[in-house]
């Protein structure tokens, strides 16, 4: 520890950043592409037809599909086409997690659609990191935690912040790094702050468990209830004498006019005079995250049963900020604003990690350095190549893998998850043999590539694919500038990063 | 079109704010700013960036239209700050968006 605040600030604000920002900027990255991912989960299957069929035919045919193959179960979810997603999927209680069964939207017949992780993936790895769910959720938390910490001692150590509002010197060397780490972080100080704290308020309760436990004796059913948010009783006795479905479609007008566009519906207990109709809607007509709200209506009558609940002021505020964060509301352009932001996050967190060796480099990485710092050094070295070019290479490895592993291999989304982390393991390892800026440049070289490439496997005729491919165009060709920055950086003292990467190699 | 106009104004706003610096007005014209002139930048810049608020709040309305016009304004920020070092006549010109976009709105 060090003698005055400021210093202490620093300290906590240099090793924290560097141990866990490697972990934090994957955790951003898959959280900034997570983002777009229905769209991803689109562009990643290519079988599901691009089709503009109204909701309310896409639901007829859903019905007619569930009527014929699967009249007998005791539940039918129907996800339908919308904005973001034009697949139409119908499930049943008994594959309720096997994803259920793709329909095309114009037929109604079932088509065959790969198995793919999807979009879902890096949402997934957003809060898990991969791991099992809860332990996931701990450590996310626990780096969310480091990533305040930062911010905060960030603004304590960074004395002239509304002197250099506007001040980024480039080429520069060490100064330039600085300069764009500040940038970067303060004028998007809002959005970090923001989205780092909603974060964390997301599992509040499995990180802070203690409130319900002591005013509910640990009963989070009978907590939620006090929500208002009760299942409602399924009528057991009439789900067991037949009955008719009355049409869905009226209904879906119905909440359609209430809610706001509408993403799918559940029947619970379908053909049985006991039917219930839950229709949900998208999650982004309003900040509040709308997830697990539903108007319920009785299924052989149409009358409505329930409607969504109106929150409390607690949980609403809740529910907002996890709205926040979840950033479903407000259309594309918002999602674009939260996109870019995002991506500013990424460089704000690994411009810090490439300052450190850059700061560093000179007295750590010459000849006259003392051999087990140059070796703590070098390792750093490795691990920012690794962690932040590597995890791109593997994060745009797995959208290529999901186009070129074959259709039908079995357990297809296993080998999706086992290619990013292998090309990640692998850009590790190449981090390892290679100089430092060489694996900068290849690592960073071969990810525009790829990024670039993803338009050759078409699928260019539908909107939403096309999006997704322009916006990797783009990422490609700035990360193919930086490559080539990276490369053409002339190794002179002072000169950033390159030069102690070279100096580092030799 | 409520939305482009958010984002010229806020990046308006943050160039007001930019240029109400000795620093950086030197930087872009080679001279000393008047003092009675940098209140002038500033005041200006405060007042488009509280248009952009309206603007934003306008086509998102006043729930969203708040989160819309921090992101807006922050990136708008950035864009201005990274074109000022290599660019700095482009960085100030950038702002005759805004008129243009007026007049669109007048004609259109």
């Amino acid at each position: 520890m060090k003698n005055t605040f400021t210093q202490s600030m620093a300290w906590l604000h240099t090793w924290g950043g560097l141990i866990f920002g490697w972990l934090l900027f994957a955790i951003f990255v898959t959280g900034t592409l997570a983002v777009f991912d229905k769209e991803l989960n689109h562009w990643m299957q290519p079988e599901i037809p691009a089709s503009e069929v109204s909701q309310a035919d896409a639901a007829r045919r859903a019905i007619s599909y569930l009527q014929t193959h699967e009249a007998q179960a005791g539940n039918w979810g129907v996800s339908l086409p919308t904005e973001r997603s034009p697949g139409l999927r119908v499930s049943t209680a008994e594959r309720r997690h096997g994803g259920g069964v793709q329909l095309d939207p114009h037929s109604g017949e079932a088509i065959e659609v790969r198995d793919s992780v999807g979009g879902n993936f890096f949402f997934r790895f957003h809060f898990t990191l991969d791991l099992p769910r809860n332990w996931g959720i701990f450590v996310v938390g626990a780096l969310a935690l480091v990533m305040l910490a930062a911010l905060v001692t960030g603004i304590v150590i960074h004395k002239k912040i509304f002197k250099e509002f506007f001040t980024f010197r480039p080429n520069k060397g060490q100064r330039s790094w600085l300069d764009l780490h500040n940038a970067s972080a303060v004028l998007l100080l809002p959005f970090h702050l923001m989205i780092t704290y909603t974060g964390l308020v997301i599992f509040m309760l499995i990180y802070i468990p203690a409130g319900v436990d002591a005013l509910f004796a640990g009963d989070s059913r009978a907590y939620f209830q006090a929500q208002g948010n009760a299942r409602m009783e399924q009528p057991r006795g009439l789900a067991k004498q037949p009955g008719e479905l009355v049409d869905v479609v009226p209904l879906l007008a119905q909440a359609e006019a209430a809610l706001g566009p509408i993403a799918g519906f559940n029947i619970r207990n379908p053909n049985t005079a006991g039917a219930r109709i839950e229709i949900r809607p998208v999650l982004g007509n309003r900040i509040a995250l709308s997830k697990g709200q539903a108007m319920v209506f009785d299924g052989v009558s149409g009358q409505l049963l329930s409607d969504v609940t109106e929150w409390r002021a607690a949980p609403l505020t809740q529910r907002v900020m996890v709205g926040l964060h979840f950033a479903q509301f407000g259309g594309y352009p918002m999602r674009w604003l939260y996109f870019v932001c995002g991506v500013v996050s990424c460089v704000m967190i690994a411009s810090g990690l490439v300052l450190f060796c850059v700061k560093r480099g000179r007295k750590y990485a010459t000849a006259s350095a003392d051999a087990s710092a140059r070796r703590w050094y070098r390792l750093t070295e490795v691990c920012n190549i690794g962690f932040v070019a590597g995890l791109l290479l593997a994060c745009v490895g797995l959208l290529w893998a999901s186009r070129l592993l074959p259709a039908e291999l079995a357990q297809r989304e296993a080998w999706e998850v086992r290619a990013f982390f292998g090309v990640w393991l692998l850009a590790l390892l190449h981090a390892g043999v290679r100089p430092a800026r060489r694996a900068w440049v290849e690592q960073l070289g071969l990810t525009a590539l790829l990024c670039i490439g993803l338009g050759l496997f078409g699928g260019l005729s539908d909107g939403l694919r096309q999006g997704v491919v322009a916006c990797a165009l783009v990422l490609g060709v700035l990360l193919g500038v930086l490559a080539w920055r990276v490369q053409q950086a002339v190794p002179a003292p002072l000169k950033g990063r390159a030069a102690r990467s070279v100096e580092a190699g030799a | 079109m409520l939305l482009a106009g958010g984002v010229l104004f806020a990046y308006a706003g943050m160039l007001g704010l930019c240029q109400g610096l000795e620093r950086h007005y030197k930087h872009v014209w080679n001279r000393a700013c008047p003092p009675s002139w940098r209140r002038v930048l500033r005041g200006a810049g405060w007042l488009a960036l509280a248009l952009s608020l309206l603007l934003c709040a306008q086509a998102w309305g006043w729930a969203m239209g708040p989160v819309a016009w921090f992101g807006v304004m922050s990136l708008a920020g950035l864009v201005l700050v990274l074109l000022l070092p290599y660019w700095p006549k482009v960085a100030v010109g950038l702002v005759l968006m805004l008129p243009a976009w007026g007049l669109l709105q007048v004609f259109a």
